[in-house]
């Protein structure tokens, strides 16, 4: 590895975020299947498995002791990010950042560790959901602060339309996807996820009878999707319409787009199949990674706009 | 800057340390034997005194479902032990036209009773990767032994909700776990995490008046004389319950009756 292999400007930190941000995907996909798989006991003991590094992995144990092989390498990848961005970094935010994304990995897998002690409580079960969702955006926003892209100066662009900004709109966007996984975390983890057996239709009607909070969380959760596909349909449009030209802002827009008609499909799949293993599981890792593309494309409508904000202060200041 | 690398690089080691030490603590597998003998105060009910008998038939009307065969290939070991009697679902099982695994109680107790916990210990058995019993009763605090004669491992998860869950390793072949249930539950399940196949039903009692329909869904319980809710209930097929009177040394015939059109799913 070269000295300049090494270096802040070099391209090897950018391309080893981007690789850590992949397998924090992988993560979610296999932490969703245990979940999905009710796998998440089968493994009664923590941080060993049995008492032991590697068990045989039979039955639920494949599920639960391979998402613990794979978070245990998110970790260590992490370890190395934040080391290597806190030695070559010179930006003050982006090292703060790349400390965040540790510490986020701590606490996940103190409470990854924490739900299997305790037996699956809902509370931490959800939080150790919503995290994983968080800790991804951490890891995407270090591999995006770190590309040449960023680093070398975002183009500046001016909203020509009236009312809401773009950076305001795309910020909108994400935070409506962010709610819509808590919601679809708490759905999982109070096992809501059929509540509502039929799909486009709840019970035969548009607005279902209200008998189990069950069926409230899941009927919020369809609520939601309705409201992220109105957002991102909002938000793509604006910027196939203002600014196409702009590849940074309309790649990631298109993305969204697409994702979000995949997501709608794996939805009503989950419900349709009764749970099926691979669509209720592939609509978690979905929905992670809209939530990761929107992020990309709200830090770039903001380092866009010519807002004062910090990583433009620190372009303007030279580097 | 390598005043900052040290401290951060050290910083990140203690945390990885502490977080790999913490929560070790927790091993639920030496649970201390539970104490025999009954709830304090009272004169002990002398069982000797449950002259009367209720029993009778646990019915199935209709034709009873198909056994599922169960699907093992999850395990080489399980799929490679099963008999033919491990290998399908126990969920309902009839023959002559009863019941099987049916739990029969009373379920209020006469007032002003104290009863002895048996010191025997109930045995669940893991053996080609299958819980017997299927269907237990037991006594609160009675002492309730997991074994674990597989070549594969299995977890015993305890999905109580009165009594505190439990769930407990059995990594290898010929461990014994004690289990303790202080409270009156049922159904309580057990479930293995590792073979989502396996599971077991227990009805955990502060009164010796329960049992469970076995060949022809017969059962039979000894009562002392008196008046009594009697309860059925069936993992698929739910609860039923009718009431009976028992005088002296009689034997009170009542049956039950589930319908495979009425399965609870
Ligand atoms: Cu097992």
């Amino acid at each position: 590895m070269s000295r300049h292999f090494l270096e802040g400007g070099s391209i090897g930190l950018h391309r080893f975020a981007l690789f850590t941000s992949f397998c924090t995907a992988f993560l979610i996909f296999v932490g969703g299947l245990v979940t999905s798989t009710e796998s998440g006991l089968a493994v009664p003991d923590w941080p060993l498995s049995y008492g032991m590094f590697f068990p045989p992995m039979v039955g639920g144990i494949f599920y639960e002791h391979g998402h613990r092989m794979v978070a245990a390498f998110v970790g260590f990848l992490t370890v190395i990010l934040t080391i290597w961005t806190c030695a070559t970094e010179k930006r003050a935010w982006v090292r703060r950042l790349s400390v965040a994304a540790f510490f986020a990995v701590l606490t996940q897998g103190i409470l990854g560790g924490l739900t299997v002690i305790y037996l699956l409580p809902t509370a931490i079960s959800m939080t150790h959901a919503c995290l994983a969702q968080t800790f991804f955006c951490l890891v995407v926003s270090l591999a995006l602060f770190t590309s040449p892209g960023w680093k070398n100066g975002l183009p500046s662009v001016t909203d020509k339309s009236a009312g809401i900004g773009l950076p305001a709109l795309c910020g909108l966007t994400t935070a409506a996807i962010y709610l819509q996984l808590i919601l679809g975390a708490l759905m999982r983890h109070t096992d809501s996820g059929l509540a509502i057996p039929d799909f486009p239709l709840a019970f035969g009607r548009i607005i279902p009878p209200f008998n189990s909070p069950n069926i409230a969380i899941h009927f919020a959760h369809r609520l939601g999707a309705t409201i992220v596909t109105g957002t991102i349909i909002w938000t793509f449009s604006r910027i196939a319409r203002e600014f196409k030209s702009y590849r940074m802002l309309f790649r990631p827009a298109l993305t969204m787009f697409a994702l979000v008609v995949v997501q709608l499909t794996l939805g009503a799949l989950t419900v349709l199949t009764a749970k099926s293993v691979v669509p209720t599981t592939a609509h978690v890792a979905t929905g992670a990674v809209i939530l990761g593309t929107s992020v990309v494309l709200t830090l770039r409508a903001f380092g866009m706009s010519g807002h004062e904000w910090k990583p433009g202060r620190a372009r303007q200041s030279g580097i | 800057m390598p005043k900052r690398l040290v401290f951060v690089c050290s910083s990140i080691l203690v945390l990885a340390l502490a977080a790999a030490c913490g929560g070790g603590g927790n091993d639920t597998s030496g649970l201390p034997p539970a104490p025999a003998g009954g709830a304090p105060g009272g004169a002990t009910f002398d069982m000797a005194t449950a002259t009367g008998t209720v029993s009778g038939k646990i019915a199935f009307e209709g034709t009873p479902p198909p056994a599922a065969r169960i699907q093992m290939s999850a395990d080489p070991y399980c799929a490679m032990s099963a008999t033919p009697e491990t290998s399908v679902s126990e969920e309902v099982k009839v023959s002559d036209g009863g019941l099987e695994n049916v739990i029969v109680y009373v379920k209020t107790a006469p007032a002003g009773l104290t009863f002895a916990t048996p010191a025997a210990p109930i045995v669940i058995d893991q053996k080609g990767c299958h819980y017997s019993p299927h269907v237990f009763t037991m006594m609160v605090r009675q002492p309730l032994e997991v074994r674990n004669s597989d070549m594969t491992l299995h977890n015993i998860h305890v999905w109580a909700e009165t009594n505190t869950p439990v769930n407990i390793g059995q990594a290898v072949q010929g461990m014994k776990n004690n289990i303790n249930l202080d409270k009156e539950e049922v159904p309580l399940p057990i479930r293995c995490d590792v073979h989502r196949w396996m599971n077991s039903f227990a009805g955990v009692f502060s009164h010796p008046f329960h049992t469970v329909s076995g060949a022809g869904g017969a059962y039979s319980l000894k009562l002392p004389p008196g008046t009594y809710e009697i309860v059925a209930w069936h993992e698929k097929y739910g609860m039923k319950t009718q009431m009976v009177t028992v005088a002296g040394s009689e034997t009170k015939d009542l049956g039950f009756s589930f319908s495979a059109a009425a399965a609870a799913d």
